[in-house]
């Protein structure tokens, strides 16, 4: 048996790829799969949370709802700071045994692992989302104000599609970082890339190789991502030029008539 | 009550706004009547933007009354986005919403807002892009535009919801100078249809020739409301006199 042993690095490599392919791509799979919902989930969180943060209250808002949206907003503020303030390896070990400790919840790992990066996420989304709402020009409000729109109806149309163009290169930031940390998840056994390397690395004590090539997964996965949101990015920010409609009248039931293709992206 | 060309659409009365210990505009009180076009001169700070504000509640007054048919709109019951819709505003800086073409510039307050359909919308939208000559320009982000046509987008945009009165805050002032010619006609054009406006300017020959009132504020307060031919040919108070000196040279 040891015979067959490789000798070199890169004949280890090749031995690890071939023993373990598939159950590091299957651990990458797993790491996706909660950096892409956790990331997703986190956003939707963040979105909320940033919108509550940002009602406006006004010397014309009763007295009730002041009281009411108080509270919220302590609560709210406090979740932003415990989980920006502590770490998710920690998170993830007093969810997962906490769960069983305190409220008799069988979680499994994976369940556990998606909670703490959605929560965690979302307390980042939930920053990045109040600054975006807050640096949408206040002129787009006030035009959207003086045209007869309430404050949803600004919100939806105006503030938040220009607040999320704005946000995009954080929340891909978000994800990749999610790519990264999921892997703190291995200390309550979710079976994602950096676990089954561990695992790996430990049947033939080869940590280098091993590893090696898990770096080279994540970065492949990051980069990747990276790629992905750039253009969607570049996609958001709508084509550079325009074209004129020479007869704009020619099909007044479509949005954009004679060249539908052409024009700004919202 | 009756709507006779002589009834005031609106009327400002006894209107006092503060910001903290800062009064700002002092008891004003005027009013307009349909179809008029009151343009306000005044010096840099003296609360011209702060009173048209006033006026559409993007900022709420510290006291006084403002009359729209017959209501005050200051009441706390009143449906402010409503009022609104009747009141358009036209900015300086433009405002055109940037995630937005120029058509939904025009189109989204009528859908979103008056629950139009959107063909109608479109339709409506279309009509005024073609009244400020933006029509080709319906694809166009704002971003792609010309000041001058920017702002053309923007009233558009203010007509789109078809306001009983349009006030408009320094429409020119952040226009190069071969772009004022282009707002201010259209503008012209309004005025020649009846539309009811509140223009806060300083191209003192367009106040002269296009509206039927002029009001001279200093210090938040109304020093002077006449007619361009009084307020220009033969000004009554030595401030006005004064501030008017400055631009004589340029009519
Ligand atoms: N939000 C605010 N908070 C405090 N002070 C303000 C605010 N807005 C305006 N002011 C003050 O109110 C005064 C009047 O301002 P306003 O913008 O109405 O002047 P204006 O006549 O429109 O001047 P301009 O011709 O330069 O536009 C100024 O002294 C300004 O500093
Ligand atoms: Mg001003």
């Amino acid at each position: 048996m040891a015979a067959d042993m490789p000798t070199t690095f890169l004949g280890w490599v090749m031995f690890i790829i071939n023993q373990y392919g598939t159950a590091l791509l299957q651990g990458a799979g797993v790491t996706l799969l909660l950096a892409l919902f956790g990331t997703l989930i986190g956003c939707i969180i963040g979105l909320f949370v940033g919108i509550v943060q940002t009602i406006p209250v006004t010397d014309r808002t009763n007295s009730g709802f002041k009281f009411l949206n108080k509270i919220i907003q302590f609560i709210f503020a406090a979740y932003v700071e415990i989980f920006r303030g502590t770490p998710m390896i920690v998170q993830a070990m007093v969810v997962y045994y906490g769960s069983m400790a305190v409220f008799n919840i069988d979680m499994s790992a994976m369940v556990a692992g998606f909670l703490v990066v959605s929560v965690n996420t979302g307390a980042y989304m939930a920053e990045t989302v109040r600054g975006g709402i807050i640096s949408v020009d206040k002129g787009q409000t006030e035009a959207a104000m003086a045209i007869g729109m309430n404050h949803i109806q600004t919100m939806y149309t105006v503030v938040l599609p220009q607040a999320l163009r704005n946000i995009m290169p954080q929340i891909g930031n978000n994800l990749i970082i999610n790519i990264k940390d999921t892997s703190v998840l291995n200390v309550i056994s979710v079976t994602e890339l950096y676990f089954v390397s561990k695992s790996a690395a430990g049947v033939y004590y080869r940590y280098f190789e091993v590893f090696f090539v898990t770096c080279v997964i994540y970065f492949i996965m990051t980069f990747t991502a990276s790629r992905i949101l750039r253009y969607i990015e570049h996609r958001m920010a709508g084509s550079a030029d325009y074209q004129l409609v020479n007869d704009p009248m020619a099909d007044p039931t479509g949005i954009f008539p004679n060249n539908s293709n052409q024009g700004g992206k919202q | 009550m009756n709507t006779t060309k002589n009834t005031p659409i609106l009327s400002v009365r006894h209107l006092v706004k503060c910001f903290g210990q800062r009064e700002i505009l002092k008891d004003i009180d005027f009013s307009i009547d349909h179809g008029n076009v009151i343009s306000i001169i005044g010096a840099s700070g003296s609360g011209k933007s702060t009173m048209l504000r006033c006026i559409n509640l993007l900022e709420t007054p510290t006291s006084g009354e403002i009359i729209f048919e017959g209501k005050n709109i200051l009441d706390i019951s009143n449906n402010i986005p409503l009022y609104r819709t009747k009141v358009g505003m036209v900015f300086q800086s433009f405002n055109l919403f940037s995630n937005m073409s120029v058509l939904q510039n025009c189109m989204v307050s009528p859908v979103t807002v008056l629950k139009h359909p959107k063909k109608e919308a479109r339709q409506t939208a279309m009509q005024y892009l073609e009244k400020v000559g933006m029509a080709q320009y319906i694809n166009a982000r704002p971003d792609q535009l010309s000041g001058g046509q920017k702002q053309r987008v923007a009233i558009a945009r203010a007509l789109a919801i078809k306001p009983q009165i349009l006030l408009f805050d320094e429409p020119t002032s952040a226009l190069d100078p071969q772009m004022v010619g282009e707002v201010l006609s259209v503008m012209s054009d309004l005025a020649n249809e009846g539309l009811t406006m509140i223009i806060v300017t300083h191209e003192m020959a367009f106040a002269r020739d296009v509206s039927n009132r002029v009001i001279y504020m200093a210090d938040g307060v109304i020093v002077e409301d006449g007619t361009p031919q009084d307020i220009f040919g033969n000004p009554q108070n030595k401030k006005t006199q004064e501030f008017l000196a400055r631009f004589t040279k340029n009519i």
